[in-house]
């Protein structure tokens, strides 16, 4: 955020002058942005009002003190430690895998000709047209078959295996940005195709490995299909299952809800902040056309 | 490139966070959990030292417990932890709490194919459900003869009981005592008493019944209690016939009944019912904008919440022949694998959960629900009890899990009241909606 | 001649290598996704209810059922709907708020940021918190602004899929509008020049510059919507459940109830088969049909 930044953004748009009709859309997009924004004040309002404050007062009202019971309520009832530690261990280690895994898949597809790799493209772009959600029942199946289910290992294992093929799909289509030039370079200087993956290619896929890494991570944070039918163990249930139980029939305070919401939202909220642009351009790049 | 080194910093602390706090589980396979590392443990490892008395009370043991719970027994697992860490230190649970309506069952089938936990809680009609597969253990009568005797009949098959109930929920139409004082109404016994109240209520403005119909399962639920009334009272083989084609919702009246009188609330109550949820039903009936509610023990905790000095009272919803009962649910009840490992350990626990009476009082009051053991009486002031008494007295009190076991929740009741739903808002004729619970009648029973 | 065969035996040993490269992703792939989809194709020729032992083969029984059960019917024309729908709004709006950000308003920082933050949140809380909304929140706006506007969106078949979308589209938009800013802001600005030397109104520029220089964008975004909205699940599963009756029910949420609820594994799987066909259909039509697009400019 800092001034040096903002200089920096200005020399790509190149500054036009403030017109009615700029004018116009200046509000249209606050108006938006305003009604954007307002249920997450509304989040926000209910987690710190007391639940008879929460009946006899308007939805619309503050809430009468910033009373922070509620939070401490969330804080036990989601048992944050562990779900929290959870979700951040299962989410970091699925996208590591993914990022090493995809990277490598899509290249050496991308760069050996032979029919295998043609169908193995085709083969891993099954699994996006087919999202793993409409093969939920199997997926569980096979889960508890192989003693997937209730384990770390099994859980990072899904997430791996049903991101695949966006990883490989995305890799790919940035295959091109890598001049062959230089691989070519490395493998006359002797390299094994391991070599010139790791110390040539590897380096130049960064943007599209970061892309990779927010897309997934979202993904997987937030997932709430996939989590539930595989973890339910008290140690390894992860913040959005957690959630979902004070979400559920009978429950009678969704002020400690909406707390816990705002609780489950901050990390990634403050992650995405401090690394919007860094984001943006890794979320944005399969995208333009290169 | 500052940026991208703060991005990769954050990135490999949370991985070393993560992996920190994960290594210690992760790497332990499924079936012994963290407490392996005790010295028990390992001298069962090491081969050369001598057997270790294997029955020894000392030796660590951990047990896995999956608990199908309602949002209002949510906790009670710490409670039940504490409890057990101070008599039998040795025993560690490892909970898998999930939820009973739609988790439970699901689980329980995949546990039937990989091995059943030691010990798992769900509500009493799922004794019906799994006993007959030959998977759970029969319960010690040393730990039954705690409990009351009524618990018992509904969790017992060919004289064997694999159900341990540990609390109840009442279930009948809540009123509000003082807005019936002050309208000198009387608790209603017969339909056109209970239609009496409702016009009375109409002239003066007042909302006769709160309601949360976005909740499916309330329709589901009330829907049971009209047809233990009207229904299950009369021809308690009701479900059987049914399914041997004997009665039909489209044909039987009594069932049809008890399907309309849905209709009967939802035209009686306010009109966004569809919108409004279980808190805020609650809150409308003690805010005194409704007179009653058809529902259960479970609003207890929040008409207290909302309000302490709140005044209501319980009665069975009046049937065609004017003599209902109030309903009762056995819900808390604990089975045991039968193929346990541990069953010392386990019987541990269950001696944990029937002699511990302070702990059975903690959690009665947490969940507000009537006890099943012996000499063990909650403390929250209820101000329906005087009802429930009165009713137990005369013997007025019926077991819903013979519905339930009758008729299953999940895939037929639960069913069922979505299309009652689409029948209340119109968008579904009566007879397609009783023509849709004739054609769910494999789905029926639970075997 | 040597030489020749030089060269092959360098190819064949480095595409063992890039062979060792790919297998691990395949296999984690193969076990993890097309060995279930092999089970539920396999699951869904029998009645099995996925406790017993034995599952009877029933040939194609659970697909003859399928055609005539008004529930499945219900389920997917539900999601059509709302897949359409969200197909269309979302690319437009997400589409127009891009060219807005990028029409040199300022602090475009500030209101990407505003719109691209409910997309952080799990559907499973965005379906809770339109919950909330509809039933509690706006309503008392009614009685602040004296209005009387149906907020109650949730408690209606008829206004059901109306809040969802809302809801849906909430959560949704900023994500795709930044794709969209993205793909404007790497069209060069000369190009706009030249076209603006030749004559060409804002609309024009538009349609002839911008659009074309949009598609992989709009390639990403309308796979990525459709096939997003085909499998909406967790949004239901806080908010409507469904319903009110079955009208939201979706084909993951009627697959899940049947199968896992019910008891119906093998009718469940026949479920999913006929998901997984419709999303591989729909899938190729367009990836195939924008594809075309992309490569005629």
């Amino acid at each position: 955020m800092s001034i040096g930044k903002k200089k920096k953004e200005k020399e790509f748009v190149p500054s036009q002058p403030y017109t009615k009709g700029t004018l116009a859309v200046q509000i249209i997009m606050t108006l938006a942005a305003v009604l954007f924004i307002a249920p997450l004040f509304i989040i926000l309002n209910y987690s710190f009002k007391g639940k008879r404050e929460l009946y006899l007062s308007s939805p619309l009202a503050l809430p009468e003190s910033l009373n922070f019971d509620n939070y401490a309520a969330a804080f036990k009832k989601l048992d944050l430690g562990t779900t929290f530690v959870n979700t951040l261990f299962y989410t970091v280690t699925s996208v590591l895998i993914l990022a090493l895994l995809c990277g490598m898949t899509a290249w050496a597809i991308a760069r050996c000709s032979r029919k295998f790799f043609k169908f193995a493209y085709i083969y891993f772009i099954v699994g996006i047209l087919i999202p793993y959600q409409a093969l939920f029942l199997p997926i569980y199946m096979i889960g508890f078959r192989l003693n997937l289910t209730n384990t770390r290992h099994g859980i990072i294992f899904m997430y791996v295996a049903t991101g695949v093929s966006f990883g490989v799909f995305l890799m790919n289509s940035f295959m091109s940005t890598v001049p062959l030039e230089l691989e070519e370079a490395a493998r006359i200087d002797g390299c094994s195709v391991f070599r010139t993956y790791f110390s040539v290619v590897l380096p130049l896929l960064k943007p599209a490995m970061a892309t990779l890494v927010i897309m997934q991570s979202f993904q997987i944070w937030n997932d709430y299909l996939l989590a539930s039918l595989y973890v339910s163990k008290k140690q390894l249930k992860t913040l959005t299952v957690a959630i979902q139980s004070l979400f559920s029939a009978q429950s009678s305070d969704y002020t400690t809800a909406m707390a816990a919401i705002v609780i489950s939202v901050l990390p990634i909220a403050i992650l995405f902040l401090s690394l919007q642009k860094y984001f943006i351009k890794g979320m944005t790049v399969g995208a333009v056309k290169g | 490139m500052k940026k991208k080194s703060l991005l990769s910093l954050l990135l490999a602390t949370c991985m070393t966070a993560g992996l920190l706090a994960g290594c210690g589980n992760s790497e332990a396979p499924a079936e012994e959990a963290p407490a392996a590392e005790t010295p028990a443990e390992e001298s069962g490892d090491a081969e050369a030292e001598a057997p270790a008395a294997e029955s020894s009370s000392g030796e660590a043991v951990t047990l896995t417990v999956l608990a199908g719970q309602s949002t209002t027994d949510a906790g009670i697992e710490d409670m039940i932890d504490e409890a057990l860490a101070a008599k039998y230190p040795e025993v560690t649970l490892e909970w898998e709490c999930v939820d009973w309506g739609n988790d439970f069952q699901p689980k329980m089938q995949q546990y039937m194919q990989s091995g059943l936990p030691d010990i798992m809680i769900g509500k009493a009609q799922d004794v019906a459900t799994y006993a007959p597969q030959g998977i759970l253990g029969e319960i010690d009568a040393s730990y039954l003869d705690k409990g009351l005797d009524a618990a018992r009949e509904n969790v017992t098959i060919d004289g064997k009981t694999y159900g341990l109930v540990y609390n109840a929920l009442y279930q009948g139409v809540y009123y509000n005592k003082t807005m019936f004082a002050e309208n000198g109404w009387e608790v209603p016994k017969t339909q056109e008493d209970l239609q009496a109240i409702i016009d009375d209520c109409n002239a003066k403005g007042i909302t006769p019944f709160a309601s949360h119909m976005v909740d499916t399962w309330s329709i589901g639920n009330v829907t049971m209690q009209f047809m233990m009334n009207d229904v299950f009272n009369n021809d308690p083989t009701w479900g059987d016939k049914f399914r041997a084609g004997e009665v039909s919702f489209s044909e039987d009246e009594a069932a049809q009944t008890a399907y309309t009188y849905n209709k009967l609330i939802f035209d009686n109550t306010y009109p966004e019912t569809f919108s409004t949820e279980q808190t805020d039903c609650d809150a409308k009936m003690v805010l005194g904008e409704a007179a009653m509610k058809v529902s259960g023990s479970w609003s207890i905790q929040n008409f207290l919440d909302i309000d302490e000095s709140f005044d209501f009272g319980i009665f069975p919803f009046p049937n065609q022949t004017g003599d209902s009962k109030l309903i009762f649910e056995p819900n808390i009840t604990i089975m045991t694998s039968a193929a346990t490992e541990h069953q010392d350990a386990v019987n541990k626990v269950l001696d944990v959960l029937t002699s511990d009476k302070e702990l059975a009082v903690e959690i009665l009051d947490y969940t507000k629900t009537a006890s099943m053991l012996k000499d063990v009486t909650p403390t929250f002031t209820n101000p329906s009890q005087a009802d429930i008494d009165a009713y137990a007295a005369d013997g007025m009190i019926v077991d819903v899990t013979l519905g339930n076991n009758q008729l299953v929740w999940g895939g037929f009741q639960e069913e069922n009241a979505k299309d009652i739903a689409a029948w209340l808002q119109g968008d579904e004729s009566f007879e397609d909606c009783l023509k849709a619970s004739d054609g769910r009648v494999d789905a029926s029973s639970a075997n | 001649m040597n030489e020749k065969k030089k060269i092959s035996y360098m190819e064949k040993k480095m595409s063992r290598q890039y062979f060792l490269m790919v297998l691990p992703g395949f296999i984690i792939f193969t076990i993890g996704l097309i060995v279930p989809l092999v089970l539920a194709v396999r699951y869904s020729f029998t009645s099995w209810d996925g406790m017993s032992a034995e599952k009877p083969f029933v040939a194609f029984q659970n697909y003859v059922d399928l055609i005539k059960d008004p529930e499945f019917r219900n389920a997917w024309w539900f999601t059509l709907r709302f897949t359409i729908w969200n197909t269309i709004i979302q690319n437009v709006v997400a589409l127009l708020f891009a060219v807005a950000l990028d029409s040199g308003i300022k602090a475009q920082k500030v209101y990407r940021t505003v719109l691209f933050v409910p997309c952080l949140i799990s559907a499973l809380v965005v379906g809770f918190v339109w919950l909330k909304m509809f039933s509690n929140v706006l309503p008392a706006l009614n009685d602040v602004l004296g209005t009387n506007i149906n907020f109650l969106l949730f408690g209606e078949k008829r206004t059901v899929l109306r809040g969802l979308l809302i809801a849906n589209n909430w959560q949704w938009i900023g994500y795709w509008m930044l794709i969209y800013l993205a793909g404007l802001q790497s069209v060069p600005g000369d190009l706009h020049e030249a076209a603006k030397v030749d004559g060409a109104g804002p609309v024009s520029r538009f349609i002839n510059v911008t659009l074309p220089m949009l598609a992989p964008a709009i390639t990403i975004c309308v796979v990525g919507i459709t096939t997003g909205s085909l499998k909406v699940y967790d949004l239901l599963v806080s908010s409507t459940k469904g319903g009110p009756g079955r009208a939201s029910t979706s084909v993951i949420y009627q697959t899940y109830t049947t199968a896992i609820n019910g008891r119906q594994y093998g009718y469940g799987c026949a479920m999913s088969v006929t998901l997984v066909l419709v999303l591989l259909m729909v899938a190729m039509v367009q990836v195939k049909g924008l594809k075309k697009k992309e490569v005629q400019v």
